[in-house]
């Protein structure tokens, strides 16, 4: 990537410009006006990032054609109409992230597809014990995934973050009436965490965590091929699913003719590495955990929600000391 | 200085170390007392620590705070664990 230093703006660094503001100003809007008046506003928006947003406009151009070459499927190359229709979709997930908030978004309007069964399992959590891992995706929706909190009936579900915000979010979550739903800040893993964590899964509650974006601070990465070119992906999941040795499945909410379909799937049983195998055993899921990315892309291709430069080398690795 | 005869919290940790990061080729009579666990001497790793830590807070019911600078040194051997898992342990029933 030959402009580095813009393309190669990390996300953490550039989500902070809009994200947190637009989210609190719509937060705002939506209980003060409702979706139909602030819909416009709030497309005018994302419409002047799209306009002032010329690296993510490219970014979203690379994703496209990455697509189109990867699956062989030519209609998928960007255009301005293809990369507009993403930052429009953007708004529009943000729209349903507000209904979702606000409760308006009831289950029975969400498509729950669940080869696996798994959703038993989430309502058992609380009195079968052992609680299970979800890794999540910034395609399509992932707030719409709260919808499995409800899912869930009384079992918590734990959502594990990168972002400095937590206790903001959590306000603005409990304000909206959201109970079963704790956001918990992960920037390291350190052993007070993790004893949390192992806790939390005791007694049965789940635990939420975005599997496609590196951290900033302390997060090891690895770089698997994802759409045929190699991305950096977080290892931080899948270190934790081995620490903590407790199933993890995959979520991932797709926004499909205007309706949602959270897709709820198997991933690993039991996460464990042989003694030296551990770096070549997560690279093997990560790499997994890409290929089935890259064909859930393929059922919403405007629905990747990361516009930040994706394809980047993974930054130098220092052994983070324990 | 002769190495001194390891304790028997010594042994058990040093078993749970084999235990917990399947060093099955190895005995707790392997890893002695003052053998440095990260780097030159086990080679453990950062994660391996964590992995370890986990166990730790798990059998001993103590708590390792996020935001302890001395952590690095507890974990460097298996004696200053004993000692650190002893004094937690004391903490506790004290608290």
């Amino acid at each position: 990537m030959a402009e580095a230093s813009a393309a190669g703006r990390h996300w953490s660094l550039q989500r902070e410009r809009g994200s947190l503001l637009l989210m609190r100003l719509t937060a705002f809007a939506a209980r003060r006006f409702g979706r139909r008046l602030l819909s416009p506003v709030l497309h005018l928006i994302v419409l002047y990032f799209f306009l002032t947003g010329r690296q993510a406009r490219r970014n979203i151009a690379q994703y496209h054609d990455y697509l189109a070459d990867w699956s062989g499927r030519d209609e998928l190359r960007p255009t301005t109409g293809r990369v507009f229709g993403q930052f429009m979709a953007f708004a529009d997930c943000l729209l349903d992230r507000l209904d979702v908030w606000g409760g308006r978004l009831r289950l029975d309007q969400v498509q729950l597809l669940d080869p696996g069964s798994l959703r038993p399992q989430l309502v058992q959590g609380r009195q079968h014990g052992r609680g299970q891992i979800l890794v999540g995706t910034h395609l399509g929706n992932l707030d719409v995934c709260r919808a499995l909190a409800e899912l869930g009936e009384r079992v918590p579900l734990n959502v594990l973050v990168h972002t400095r915000h937590v206790a903001h979010f959590n306000r603005l979550l409990g304000e909206a009436g959201e109970q079963r739903l704790r956001l918990i800040q992960v920037s390291e893993l350190d052993p007070a965490l993790m004893l949390d964590l192992a806790q939390r899964l005791d007694r049965g509650e789940w635990l939420a965590i975005a599997g496609d974006r590196v951290p900033l601070h302390g997060g090891r990465s690895v770089a698997v091929d994802f759409l045929g070119h190699p991305a950096a992906f977080p290892q931080g999941p899948w270190l934790m699913a081995g620490l903590l040795r407790c199933p993890v499945n995959l979520m991932c909410c797709l926004k499909i003719d205007g309706r949602y379909q959270i897709h709820l799937e198997r991933f690993i049983d039991d996460p464990a590495w042989a003694r030296g195998q551990r770096d070549a055993t997560i690279e093997g899921w990560v790499q997994r955990y890409a290929e089935r990315l890259a064909q859930w892309c393929l059922l919403a291709p405007q629905q990747w929600f990361n516009f930040y430069a994706y394809w980047q080398p993974p930054a130098p690795q220092g052994e983070p000391d324990a | 200085m002769n190495a001194p005869a390891s304790t028997a919290l010594q042994q058990e940790i040093a078993q749970l170390i084999i235990d917990t990061l399947n060093l099955e080729d190895l005995t707790p009579a392997d890893i002695p007392p003052e053998q440095p666990l990260f780097g030159q001497g086990l080679g453990l790793d950062s994660v391996d620590a964590l992995e370890l830590a986990l166990a730790l807070q798990k059998r001993y019911a103590i708590r390792i705070a996020s935001d302890d600078k001395d952590a690095r040194r507890h974990f460097a051997t298996v004696a200053s664990l004993a000692a650190f898992v002893e004094t937690q342990q004391q903490a506790a029933c004290a608290g």
